[in-house]
């Protein structure tokens, strides 16, 4: 209020000088307290014409208009009053108290200066930084070469990303946009942007090579706008990572103050000036992708995709090639991509996969298709399974991962021309020595066919034969044995043989019977008789005679009868050999002595 | 005395019973097939002959050699190696056994192995299982009529000498026995089979699922380990293990 007051009674001192035709310089403002951001009108006004007005310095002070110059002319009885006025539209941009240096301007050749005014400036709404607020226009400006300074607002470039926050590998799209107020004749690229950390792919304007210009507003100023640079960027780690600036330099018209009336006629003065143009670097913070749910397949393709996957023939000869086709459409990173997870039959031999790019690359990002096509040869019949592909990619929109799989195919491989002339497999094998040219011929002579069977060692037959030996030597063992036990007791012997003996010896008398040898039948008789008796009772010969047979007869049990028929037979036959018998034949005497000794046989 | 040689004759006689007449011509006519290079043919006729329930050394090896002539290695494989079974010590069956694997996709270098083991394989594979067989029932035949001898001989010269022969020969046919039973349980314990699928993947496990080990071709050999659900645990002669489908191989 202390302020209006002063105000106030400057503008009444002010108005009793006019009235005294006192030429005076007013510096007046609205307010003196403005808020950043708040754009406010301060007029410097003069009660008569002056000329070669001065601004001050708006330090502090962004000057969005101005000097708007206004001339009104009153005549109050008689009296003429002029008043001129210059009036700037201001911005404050940073909060404090500043001061407004006093504007000057020359009357009759006479220097007035203005008051001071002092701006406390409060917080509003936030000012971007603009290095400098001094703004020249034409007209009545003193004509003056530009400074940088004006320049840099009539020509700045800017890098413009459709996104800040990412994920890693999604991608961005950055804008090198130049925004100029002049006229441009000509400029070239100082640096191109390293992009460190990108991947980077540019846009290609095919349509046109030259840049189209548009109209913008910016910061509520038109602005001639033209895209001098379009590039999609991958990131390609995680952090804060920043595009690098862009640097041109360009050649400018600038209108300057026409400097006579021809150059004014001419619709002013102009001037051509080298300004080097540098866009503010861009921070972009990359997220790494989530680990969480990260499915094995996944190889680092980024965007939104499809798949599908083809083979030319389902069937086919050992050795002949067949083609599997994979295509990938979509949106992203596919230049990025690695190579597919394929799931080849592991007896094919695979060749490395010939990649078609399809990739269009426009404003709204990369997209296209990659094709992969692979080249297999099998090399062995067989019935075998192109298994299904697993392709896996980040979708950055959703933050999830989509994994897509293919169809599995069938792939029947017939027995092939000359599957064993395949080099590939022969020639790892040259170490094995060289033999003869040929298998051995048959074997045509022996034709030994065996029925099938388990074969004759193991079976029952092997082992009953295998038995059969020493079974046989035992027995034959035993034989022998019990052989040499009954041969060892002569007694025994002698007394088994004595039949046999009295059966030589009978079959001697019978023949001498039928030769009617009469002498020597009864001596055969008698030896036979005796010596059956002697072995039998094992008696030696000497001490063989009627009474110890008897009394050996009796202790052996036998009855007295056949005792006495034997002891009488011997009797007789002892007779016949020296007096002729008559009462008994031959033949009765060889029966009895053949009946007696088996009676005896019989019975000892 | 006589009733035991009937006995033994009688005994012995399966023995040496050849085929008859029919199978011999069968036989000889798949040989003159073979000889005028009709080895389809051949391998019919001799085929038919195994399918009648014969079988000898001389037919594997004839069918491994009309096989390998029609192009078949695993078949030749295969019936060379029955033949190699059976008559352990043949060297043509060795070599065509060499020769057919010179065409066989899979080389494998076999695990060396500690040179007693070999010499005592080459031991008791030297004759075959048959062979070893009749030589040990006739050795103990002459054993025992040796020692019969000795038993009842008089002379002493002759029972000397009759005594230590059958020892000798008593001795000699235990060896034999020995090695016919270790050559049976070699047999029976180094199961061995042929694989006959073009190309096999072998597995770490027996199931579809497991993960790949190697692949095997055609004609390869493998010993046979074990067997479950029609899976077959195979090894290959330089050690390697893994499991495939029964049907992808033939045993020998």
């Amino acid at each position: 209020m202390k302020i209006r007051f002063y105000i106030l009674t400057i503008l009444l001192f002010t108005a009793t000088l006019l009235h005294a035709q006192d030429a005076r310089l007013t510096a007046t403002v609205a307010s003196t307290q403005v808020a950043t951001g708040e754009q406010f009108e301060v007029m410097f006004s003069i009660n008569t014409n002056g000329d070669h007005f001065a601004p001050p310095d708006f330090n502090g002070f962004r000057i969005l208009a101005g000097p708007n110059i206004s001339t009104s002319m009153s005549s109050v009885n008689g009296v003429t009053t002029m008043s001129n006025s210059y009036s700037y539209y201001i911005m404050a941009e940073k909060e404090g108290s500043y001061t407004i240096a006093p504007a000057t301007i020359f009357v009759n050749g006479r220097r007035l200066t203005s008051n001071g005014l002092t701006i406390k400036v409060v917080k509003g709404r936030p000012v971007q930084q603009q290095r400098q607020q001094n703004m020249q226009a034409g007209g009545n400006a003193q004509a003056a070469a530009p400074a940088e300074a004006d320049m840099a607002k009539n020509l700045f470039m800017r890098a413009v990303a459709d996104k800040t926050d990412v994920y890693q590998g999604s991608q961005i799209t950055v804008s090198y946009r130049l925004y100029t107020r002049v006229d441009l004749l000509d400029s070239q690229v100082d640096k191109i942007p390293d992009l460190n950390g990108f991947w980077s792919q540019d846009v290609k304007n095919s349509k046109e090579q030259q840049v189209r210009w548009h109209i913008e507003t910016y910061k509520g100023q038109r602005y001639n706008v033209a895209d001098i640079k379009q590039t999609i960027l991958f990131p390609e780690h995680a952090g804060n990572l920043t595009i690098d600036p862009l640097g041109m330099t360009f050649l400018a018209r600038v209108p300057v103050a026409p400097r006579n009336e021809i150059e004014a006629f001419f619709g002013g003065g102009s001037t051509e000036v080298k300004q080097k143009v540098k866009s503010a670097p861009v921070t972009i913070h990359v997220k790494p992708l989530p680990e969480a749910g990260k499915p094995e397949s996944f190889t680092g393709a980024v965007g939104k995709f499809s798949i599908e996957a083809s083979v030319d023939k389902s069937e086919l000869k050992a050795n002949e090639a067949i083609n599997y086709r994979v295509k990938v459409t979509g949106s992203g990173n596919i230049k990025l991509f690695k190579d597919l997870s394929t799931n080849f039959p592991a007896d094919f031999e695979k060749y490395d996969p010939k990649i078609t790019d399809t990739i269009t690359e426009s404003i709204n990002g990369v997209s296209g298709s990659r094709v992969y096509n692979y080249l297999l040869i099998p090399r062995h019949q067989g019935s075998f399974t192109i298994e299904p592909l697993k392709f896996t990619y980040f979708n950055p929109n959703t933050g999830k991962y989509v994994t897509l799989t293919t169809k599995a195919f069938p792939v029947k491989v017939n027995k092939g021309d000359n599957e064993a002339n395949v080099t590939a497999f022969t020639a790892d094998k040259q170490d094995i020595k060289v033999l003869d040219k040929d298998i051995r011929y048959i074997k045509t002579g022996d034709t030994e066919l065996a029925e099938e069977g388990d074969g004759l060692f193991g079976s029952g037959l092997y082992y009953l034969l295998l038995t059969v030996g020493p079974i046989a030597c035992a027995a034959a063992f035993v034989y022998r044995n019990k052989n040499r036990k009954l041969n060892s007791d002569v007694v025994k012997v002698k007394s088994r043989r004595a039949g046999k003996m009295a059966a030589k010896h009978l079959a001697s008398a019978q023949k001498q019977l039928q030769a009617n040898n009469t002498k020597a039948f009864y001596e055969d008789v008698f030896k036979g008789l005796y010596g059956y008796l002697s072995d039998k009772l094992n008696i030696s010969y000497a001490d063989l005679n009627k009474e110890t047979i008897a009394s050996n007869l009796k202790t052996r049990n036998l009855d007295d009868q056949l005792t006495r028929q034997l002891l009488d037979t011997l009797d007789l036959c002892e007779m016949a050999r020296y007096a002729p018998v008559t009462h008994i034949s031959q033949q009765e005497v060889f029966d009895k002595a053949r009946g007696i000794i088996n009676d005896i046989e019989s019975k000892i | 005395m006589k009733r035991i040689l009937y006995i033994i004759l009688w005994l012995a006689l399966p023995l040496l019973s050849f085929a008859d007449n029919n199978t011999t011509a069968s036989f000889e006519k798949g040989n003159a097939l073979y000889a005028k290079s009709n080895y389809k043919e051949a391998l019919e006729v001799y085929k038919k002959l195994i399918g009648e329930g014969y079988q000898s050394t001389a037919l594997y090896f004839n069918m491994g050699n009309a096989s390998y002539k029609t192009g078949d290695i695993p078949s030749a494989i295969l019936y060379y190696e029955k033949a190699h079974k059976l008559s352990p010590g043949d060297k043509d069956i060795s070599f065509n056994i060499q020769y057919a694997n010179q065409r066989t996709t899979d080389k494998v270098v076999e695990a060396p192995e500690f040179f007693i083991t070999k010499w005592w394989k080459g031991f008791i594979l030297a004759l075959s299982l048959n062979t070893l067989s009749v030589m040990s029932i006739v050795l103990v035949l002459l054993a025992s009529v040796s020692l019969i001898v000795y038993f009842f001989s008089e002379a002493l010269t002759l029972k000397k000498g009759a005594f230590y022969t059958a020892v000798s020969l008593f001795v000699i046919c235990l060896l034999f026995v020995f090695i016919a039973n270790r050559q049976a349980a070699y047999f029976e314990g180094h199961k061995q089979a042929i694989v006959f699928t073009a190309s096999v993947t072998v597995k770490s496990a027996p199931a579809e699922k497991a993960g790949n080990l190697f692949i095997l071709h055609d004609g390869t050999k493998v010993n046979v380990l074990d067997t479950t659900n029609g899976w077959t645990k195979v090894q290959l002669a330089n050690g390697n293990e893994g499991w495939l489908k029964g049907n992808d191989i033939k045993e020998i």
